[in-house]
């Protein structure tokens, strides 16, 4: 065997592709206490559908809770539009924080769209307003990836059947209607 | 809410450990695929083993502390070190010439107006073009010519596979995972052309964003070139033109939604030149295309409940004409490619924005 031969045949180090992380590390906010009373966002992004789910979930969660729909609001400059790929608009951030205990966003049901409402989730979660981001099954991994990426891979995420643009209303408040009793689970702990 | 700095990162990145190191079996192929593959590593091509010396060789050609994080990439938050992207161009093929363009698009991917994070994690196919400008296109081999976005070119083929390669890797745009593209695109791939400076009739690309440096580099994040074929202008550059903005007029692509977006159109030499000797300059040629590739507003809102639009395009009546851009500058102009009839229009992934830099190491 020649030399050349026995070299390519040992084992060699060599570097991984992949490097460090610059990531910072997040924790969730506690649960609160109770829910009752408490003041809910409902922080849309504009995708389609997601108004009426997340409305929907909101209402259900207060019927059953006793919490209260304080602002419903695209996530856009003053409300007025929303843009699923950037993060949520500096005011609609701030008026969110002061009128709300809990937040309920989405829709993550794309590429773009989930990586900036996970982001908006985390940003919601660092000033201790529980926040739910919601989902659809084939978008859960992405998800859990980039929450993962951001410095939480615990994210409160709520998932519902896909996909959310394209289905009928009565089909996505059954959805919406049959998660409500994890979204209360993910707020109480 | 926090701010993004010029290195992409949105936090203060820790100072991270040197890169780790890993055993590969044996210099065969197919060793490197289980190694890789394993790992959820790579881009499905044979790769090139990132030994420490193929490494070293590589950083000679930069300047500056190999590891000093120069980019904190999304949605990874992956530290990009000199070294760490020294690897990744191992991993592709380059030739160290090249390696300072790979560092400096890499800065370039970092700025915050390319939201890389959303580039990256979008359905869209949306691929990072890096344009190539200077003297470092001859001295590393650079394909400005003829297939300038088809292979043949170690340069071309390497420096975008390399991005790709510091994408999967550092940025984290995996499939399925980083990475939503539904179809994704073969400029994902690689995707790296030259500015064809010498066929140009006019001044650099770069230095026509004031960037004036011996070499540059652009990125732009869209989808692949669209096709224009005309073999018909003689002295009526309406005839070239024309077909450009009707490659532009696309209800399917995010410019129709998002007004910021860019469109780079890669004007073939041919197509440069008979649009010059009608005296039209880089800006008439925007301002021409700008005025030309419109449809009815009442089109657009019937198509897209939210557009991401400028103001005053919001205020005009359905019947209006609306352009697929809220500026002429948003219609950018090169000179790529060879001999023939054909110029190319890539369109915006919407929510970034091209960059141009100086390369430096």
């Amino acid at each position: 065997m020649s030399t050349t031969t026995a070299t390519r045949t040992d084992p060699i180090m060599i570097y991984r592709p992949d490097g460090p992380l610059g990531r910072p590390s997040i924790t969730l906010t506690p649960a609160p206490p109770s829910l009752s009373g408490l003041r809910v966002a409902v922080l849309d992004n504009g995708k389609p559908n997601t108004l009426l789910v997340l409305t929907r979930l909101a209402e259900t969660l207060s019927s059953r809770t006793g919490t209260k729909v304080s602002l419903v609001t695209k996530k856009g400059p003053q409300g007025m539009s929303a843009n699923a790929a950037i993060p949520c608009a500096p005011d609609i951030f701030e008026r969110v924080v002061a009128e709300a205990d809990l937040v309920i966003t989405g829709m993550a049901d794309c590429g773009s769209c989930t990586a900036y409402s996970v982001h908006d989730t985390i940003e919601f979660e660092k000033v201790g307003r529980p926040a739910v981001v919601v989902t659809t099954t084939r978008f859960e991994p992405i998800t859990e990836t980039l929450a993962s990426n951001f410095g939480l891979p615990g994210i409160r995420r709520l998932v519902l059947p896909h996909p959310v643009g394209g289905t009928d209303p009565d089909t996505l408040h059954q959805w919406a209607d049959a998660a409500v009793d994890r979204l209360i689970t993910l707020y109480s702990a | 809410m926090t701010q993004t700095d010029e290195r992409g990162a949105d936090q203060v990145a820790e100072v991270p450990e040197a890169p780790a190191m890993i055993e590969l079996a044996d210099l065969s192929p197919e060793a490197m695929y289980e190694l890789f593959e394993a790992h959820g590593w790579g881009d499905g091509l044979p790769l090139v083993p990132a030994t420490p010396a193929r490494v070293d060789a590589m950083l000679a050609e930069a300047t500056g502390d190999p590891d000093e994080v120069i980019a904190t990439l999304q949605p990874r938050f992956g530290a990009a070190t000199r070294r760490v992207v020294a690897i990744n161009a191992v991993l592709a093929g380059c030739p160290p010439a090249v390696f300072p363009v790979v560092v400096s698009a890499v800065r370039a991917l970092a700025r915050p107006q390319v939201n890389l994070r959303g580039v990256n994690a979008t359905t869209h196919p949306s691929a990072p073009l890096v344009i190539v400008h200077g003297e470092i296109v001859k001295r590393a081999g650079f394909n400005a010519g003829v297939g300038a976005f088809g292979p043949g070119n170690r340069a071309n083929a390497t420096v975008g596979r390399a991005i790709r390669l510091v994408m999967l890797h550092v940025a984290g745009a995996r499939p399925g995972f980083g990475d939503a593209a539904s179809q994704g695109q073969p400029s994902k791939y690689t995707y790296c052309v030259a500015e064809n400076t010498d066929e140009s009739p006019w001044e650099s690309y770069a230095l026509s964003r004031k960037v004036d440096a011996p070499s540059a580099v652009t990125v732009h994040c869209g989808e692949n070139p669209h096709n224009v074929h005309d073999d018909e202008a003689d002295g009526d550059p309406a005839l070239i033109l024309d077909k450009i903005a009707s490659a532009m007029t696309s209800l399917g692509m995010n410019n129709a939604c998002i007004s910021q977006g860019e469109f780079f159109i890669g004007l073939g030499p041919e197509h440069a030149a008979s649009l010059a000797l009608g005296r039209l300059t880089r800006e008439d040629i925007a301002s021409y295309l700008f005025d030309r590739a419109r449809l009815p507003a009442g089109e657009f809102r019937r198509h897209f409940e939210e557009r991401a639009w400028a103001n005053w395009m919001h205020a005009v009546s359905d019947d209006h004409l609306l352009p697929m851009t809220a500026t002429p500058d948003n219609i950018r102009i090169f000179v790529v490619g060879g001999p023939g009839k054909h110029s190319s229009v890539i369109p915006s992934w919407g929510m970034t924005r091209s960059v141009t830099i100086p390369v430096t190491g």
